[in-house]
């Protein structure tokens, strides 16, 4: 992300490892040749999905890979239900718990 | 590969008549804003400036400690971008034909506004030489080539991690002068340590005909004097920024004395670097 003059402007992302401008140039290839669809999710569903994740299967995911949860919440519900599902969790939520705790107002 | 002696080249032909250090001091264009920014650029000369690096500000200027980021990023606050900055260039130019001029920074600004056109854009507002840090010699075909070849001098940095396997590579097709990082990390972190300083600018003096110039935690004029006896020159950068920045007012504006006491620290370096 940059303006007209190639100046860096600041990203948004409730999880830390998403909070950049850029994108790395392994997956600007694998868009560019089709393999790999990129789909957005806001913080809100990120973090929805990290609660769900945690509750129903004592799991507790990063919030970057919280990401990918929602977008399975959404892709799911499409799919046969005897379809298979790969997710690759990439990373623990553990330490992103007091970013969730102030995100839902609650202290830890 | 050959080209037409540059300001800079001329330059440091004539401070080796003189026997003396080159002082080159470095602002960055627009900070804190166009207008003193164009003052203290006009005035820097007669301070006693004999290269003149004009810093093109960047968002995100990695190998700069504080001082300098602070100072981009007033310049860009004040609304400078690179047309204002070669237009600030060419005005400089209409007075002073003599003093060289190195414009430095960082690529992205660049290669946003275009090579071919930065470059061409560049040499006719009277620019003399590039550094642009974070271009390494394994692409010198993007940049640094078709700038030798428009009549631009490449200014590459060595620091002290630079080893004599490395050396060659740094040296290849830098021109005008080898820039010598004096300390590992950013700008203005640190204070180099003399007797390092004098072996590694040795060692590069050995590797190049070129004069080798001294930077990156130049704050005093004693410092200046001291380096200044074992290079060909000294830049001061964090030291004059910072000067700016402490002589603004509260809502972060300049005020009359920001000129004033940008020049007056450049008159004591140059006095100190002249033995003075």
């Amino acid at each position: 992300m940059q303006d007209g003059d190639g100046q860096i402007l600041e990203g948004h992302s409730i999880s830390a490892g998403l909070d950049y401008p850029g994108v790395g140039p392994e997956h600007a290839w694998l868009k560019d040749i089709g393999r790999v669809t990129y789909v957005p999710a806001t913080d809100t569903e990120a973090l929805d999905a990290l609660r769900i994740c945690t509750q129903l299967e004592g799991i507790i995911p990063a919030l970057e890979s919280s990401h990918a949860l929602a977008y399975v919440m959404k892709l799911a519900p499409t799919l046969p239900k005897d379809n298979l599902l790969v997710v690759n969790i990439s990373g623990r939520g553990d330490k992103d718990l007091a970013t969730v705790a102030k995100h839902l107002g609650m202290k830890i | 590969m050959m080209t037409q002696p540059t300001r800079i080249d001329a330059r440091f032909a004539a401070l080796k008549t003189e026997k003396r250090p080159a002082l080159i001091t470095f602002v960055t264009a627009g900070d804190p804003d166009i207008e003193t920014s164009k003052a203290i650029l006009a005035g820097l000369a007669n301070a006693g400036a004999d290269v003149i690096e004009l810093g093109m500000p960047f968002s995100d200027p990695m190998a700069d400690g504080p001082a300098i980021q602070a100072s981009s990023q007033r310049a860009l606050k004040a609304g400078q971008t690179m047309v204002k900055t070669l237009q600030m260039v060419r005005d400089f130019r209409a007075k002073d034909d003599a003093t060289p001029i190195v414009l430095m920074g960082y690529y992205n600004p660049i290669y946003v506004y275009g090579n071919e056109r930065f470059i061409a854009d560049a040499k006719a507002a009277g620019v003399d030489g590039l550094i642009v840090v974070d271009v390494p010699p394994e692409a010198d075909e993007e940049l640094c080539l078709p700038a030798l070849q428009a009549g631009l001098n490449f200014i590459r940095l060595a620091t002290p991690t630079t080893d004599k396997h490395r050396l060659p590579a740094v040296l290849q097709n830098t021109s005008g002068f080898v820039y010598y990082v004096s300390i590992t990390g950013i700008t203005g972190a640190a204070a180099p340590v003399v007797n390092d300083v004098q072996k590694q600018v040795a060692a590069i003096k050995s590797a190049t005909p070129l004069p080798v110039v001294v930077g990156f935690g130049v704050r005093s004029g004693d410092q200046a004097r001291t380096l200044g006896q074992t290079a060909d020159g000294v830049v001061v950068g964090s030291a004059i920024v910072s000067r700016i920045e402490k002589s603004l007012g509260a809502k972060g504006e300049a005020t009359p004395r920001t000129t004033e006491d940008v020049l007056e620290l450049v008159k004591e370096l140059s006095s100190a670097i002249r033995g003075g």
